[in-house]
């Protein structure tokens, strides 16, 4: 039976339980996907899976209160999230039903638009998408045009340690073997520059900054949102001017905010209007916990996550001696 | 006027013969986006596409400095704070190269809110009367365009100086305003009137391309309508993560909040983008808030920009359809769909589970 | 004689508060570029507060507490040392040189210990010299629109 047959009759079953199921259904076109928020039978059908589902359905799960009882669809990497807020116990183990899900890889739209930008193409008029059979085929502006995954795949997916969901109540299909490695290359790389170079390169990334907030409000793990201190006067941590150590400043409330906890779906990246590769600074905290506390974080659900705790004698740290 | 008409090679020509004199802004290419930045060496504008955020900041800074303040304490009797305050309205003559008719547009929707019979914002009209449009007509339509449903088209004049639309080897330019004739004299341009009809073809080709129109003109009466149907604002809200990249990159979006930065004896005021879509929009001094719930904000946009605004300023529509809040939302909510869907299904039932 | 840099230093209340003034009771001769804020302890330290003061112009920060297991407040200082640790090994990505903050331990009767971590803290800083702010030259790379208001604010 195939993936998504299965997954709809598991819904099917656990629906009249639940007081909705958050999955994914056909966005504004054929290249996009969007949030599906099952509540009756009916909405079922409406549900899709394929590579263009990138959305981390996690970060609804601290929206709706701790008193509704809510599915969720998660592939591997959104799974972690889940275990993270379940670790941090943000979300109630009894209020969440998880569907979890095989994944090979989902699409990086930004690589798209730059395959269909060479081409000479637009990725905001492409007329139909087929995926399946390892490729994306498109038809735009008249033409056909096949892109194979491993071409428009997402950076995250190369270096994908989890496929299948980590903890689930349910699962549709087989489990995907094998675990790529990850050497947090990306983070060696960016750190090959000099240092002034490295902050050249944040200001020019930051510059474009609008503070739509859009990282902050797609992170499943940014709970605070309407509170956060980025928009608070009181404590006044970021003043309203858009300056660039303003725009700076924030990355830096939510990167600290996250570290030990951010689990590198990447989000935050996806969601930016103005392709900021804000991940980068995840990673590099994420490289850091790993380092020293080997720590993974939404892995496994009983430990606690690393800034939250502590050893009277730790395994990696220097004491400093002066 | 009789229309233009500029070489492709002759292009950048033009825009530095314009930066000569003034700031010109043009749409350039930033990591994957394309945001708008001033003309210099070694700056190459894409004109092939729609930039992702607005020349909307030309006009309406992200934050804008209104007054400086200084605090002074009189040294004979320190209990006397007397306050300087230095006003600071500025504009450069600028010209927005490259933007399309959504963007101009958007300024007429502010307009009739900053630079009205009641209302004249100095602020604005310094930066208004000193800024040109030249814009681009499309000839493609992208999927997520719709500026013909707000009465709008790919090759709108209205709120540019200067439209040219893109023909075999170059493009034709035609003056669409009295500060637009000025911008035209240019030696770089050559008589354009034989070009005239090819240059239509294209602008019919580019609206025809975008198909059919959904009239909205019922929204208005039914967004009204739908204003206690909290089940269904909760039902189109459900995807929204309540950010601000629609709002911010919307060219007709006009919300503004005043903030006092203050460093020791001086500071300054100044007005920054603010968003109806965040919490604290409408959050009261006492702690109430009226729009407690993103269904609340989105019901407020929406309904803005479809009902409230029309109804206020003769049927107008506070969208210029450029589409970028559905393409740049990060879970894709589509304006178009919950417009439809507030005049296509009926008012539900109250309160749902 | 170099210029004075501007460095900020976090200093728990009951141990290192102390410590600095046991070098100071005991007339122990220290650089003076070293401005002291107090806090009741190493554990109330968020890290952005150390990411605020590089960002907003200071060349260096230092932060001191109470020894590990010795911690007035039992495990204040444990927690401190995880975050601090994670900061001092994050800042490279921000283009901003580890060496800029250090956070020691010293306790309340280390006088000299303190005039070491203080002297020892100061020349490292002149050695990396005044720190580069990610907004410098932002007025001239500013776009006319979102005008950058980094520049003070005019006397």
């Amino acid at each position: 039976m195939p993936v998504l047959d299965e997954l709809k009759a598991q819904i099917a079953r656990r629906l009249p339980e639940l007081d909705m199921v958050i999955g994914w259904g056909h966005g504004y076109d054929s290249l996009h996907r969007t949030p599906l928020f099952i509540e009756n039978e009916a909405d079922i059908d409406k549900l899709v899976f394929d590579p263009l589902c990138v959305h981390n359905l996690a970060t609804y799960l601290t929206r709706h209160g701790n008193a509704k009882k809510i599915g969720v669809v998660v592939k591997g990497c959104d799974s972690r999230s889940v275990v993270e807020l379940l670790q941090e116990k943000l979300v109630s183990r009894d209020n969440v039903v998880i569907f979890g899900l095989p994944c090979e890889g989902v699409a990086d739209l930004g690589k798209v638009k730059r395959a269909l930008t060479d081409l000479g193409l637009d990725i905001g008029r492409v007329r139909e998408t087929a995926t399946g059979g390892g490729k994306l085929t498109l038809t735009v502006s008249g033409k056909e045009v096949v892109l194979p995954m491993s071409e428009v795949m997402a950076d995250k997916c190369g270096r994908c340690r989890y496929h299948n969901a980590v903890l689930h109540d349910e699962f549709a299909g087989t489990p995907v073997e094998g675990q790529a490695k990850d050497a947090y290359a990306d983070v060696a790389s960016f750190e090959s520059q000099t240092l002034e170079e490295r902050m050249e390169f944040w200001r020019e990334q930051m510059e474009r900054c609008v503070r739509c907030y859009a990282c902050r409000n797609a992170c499943p793990l940014c709970v605070c949102r309407d509170y956060c201190i980025a928009q608070s006067r009181d404590p006044g941590w970021v003043s309203q001017r858009d300056g660039l150590e303003e725009k700076f400043f924030f990355q830096m409330i939510h990167a600290m905010h996250l570290a030990g906890r951010c689990t590198e779906c990447g989000e935050c990246e996806r969601a930016c209007p103005v392709d900021i590769p804000l991940l980068l600074l995840k990673r590099k905290l994420g490289k850091e916990i790993k380092d020293l506390f080997d720590y993974s974080a939404g892995t496994e659900l009983e430990i606690k996550p690393p800034l939250l705790a502590f050893k009277v004698e730790e395994d990696n740290i220097n004491e400093r001696g002066w | 006027m009789a229309a233009k008409f500029l070489a492709t090679d002759k292009l950048t020509e033009w825009i530095a013969e314009l930066s000569a004199s003034r700031q010109v802004l043009v749409p350039v290419k930033e990591q994957g986006a394309v945001v708008f930045r001033p003309y210099g060496k070694g700056v190459t504008p894409v004109l092939d596409r729609q930039a992702n955020v607005p020349p909307k900041g030309s006009i309406f800074p992200a934050s804008q400095r209104l007054m400086t303040f200084t605090y002074t304490k009189n040294p004979e009797d320190l209990g006397q704070v007397a306050v300087e305050v230095h006003e600071t309205v500025e504009a450069e003559p600028t010209v927005v190269f490259g933007g399309r008719p959504c963007d101009a547009r958007g300024f007429t929707v502010f307009d009739r809110v900053y630079d009205c019979k009641k209302v004249q914002d100095p602020y604005y009209k310094a930066r208004r009367e000193n800024t040109l449009f030249v814009t681009l007509a499309c000839a493609d339509p992208e999927n997520a365009c719709f500026c013909h449903w707000v009465g709008s088209s790919p090759s709108d004049p209205d709120g540019s100086d200067v439209l040219m639309t893109p023909i075999e080897g170059g493009f034709l330019v035609e003056d669409v305003s009295k500060r637009g004739k000025a911008l035209v004299a240019s030696k770089l341009l050559t008589d354009g009137s034989k070009r005239a009809k090819e240059a239509q073809a294209v602008k019919d080709a580019a609206q025809a391309a975008l198909g059919e129109a959904w009239s909205p003109e019922k929204a208005p009466a039914k967004l009204l309508e739908k204003f206690d149907d909290m089940g269904f604002w909760e039902d189109v809200s459900a995807k929204c993560i309540s950010c601000g990249a629609c709002t911010y990159l919307c060219p007709t979006c006009y919300c503004f909040n005043v903030t006092d930065e203050r460093k020791g004896m001086r500071g300054e005021r100044i007005r920054t983008w603010d968003n109806c879509m965040s919490f604290q929009f409408t959050m009261e001094a006492s702690g109430h808030n009226p729009r407690p719930t993103k269904a609340h904000r989105l019901k407020n946009r929406v309904g803005h920009k479809f009902s409230y605004y029309p109804d206020i300023h003769g049927g107008v529509f506070a969208c210029c359809g450029c589409g970028r809040c559905i393409k740049l939302c990060p879970v894709s909510v589509d304006i178009r769909e919950i417009v439809r869907l507030s005049v296509e299904r009926p008012v539900s039932k109250p309160e749902k589970k | 004689m170099d210029k004075e840099m501007r460095i900020v230093g976090f200093l728990c209340n009951w141990c290192s508060y102390g410590g600095a003034d046991t070098a100071g009771v005991g007339r122990f001769l220290q650089p003076t570029d070293l401005r002291i804020i107090r806090l009741p302890c190493s554990g109330r330290i968020d890290p952005l507060f150390v990411l605020k003061t590089l960002i907003g112009g200071a060349d260096g920060v230092l932060v001191s507490g109470c020894h590990p297991r010795d911690c007035h407040y039992s495990e204040g200082n444990y927690y401190a040392r995880r975050r601090l640790e994670v900061l001092k090994r994050f800042l490279p990505v921000i283009g901003i040189d580890q060496g800029r903050f250090e956070y020691t331990w010293v306790s309340a009767s280390e006088g000299q210990r303190w005039q070491h971590v203080v002297t020892t803290f100061t020349n490292q800083i002149h050695a990396l010299g005044p720190i580069q702010r990610i907004g410098k030259d932002a007025q001239a790379r500013a776009c006319a629109f979102g005008r950058t208001l980094e520049v003070d604010i005019p006397a």
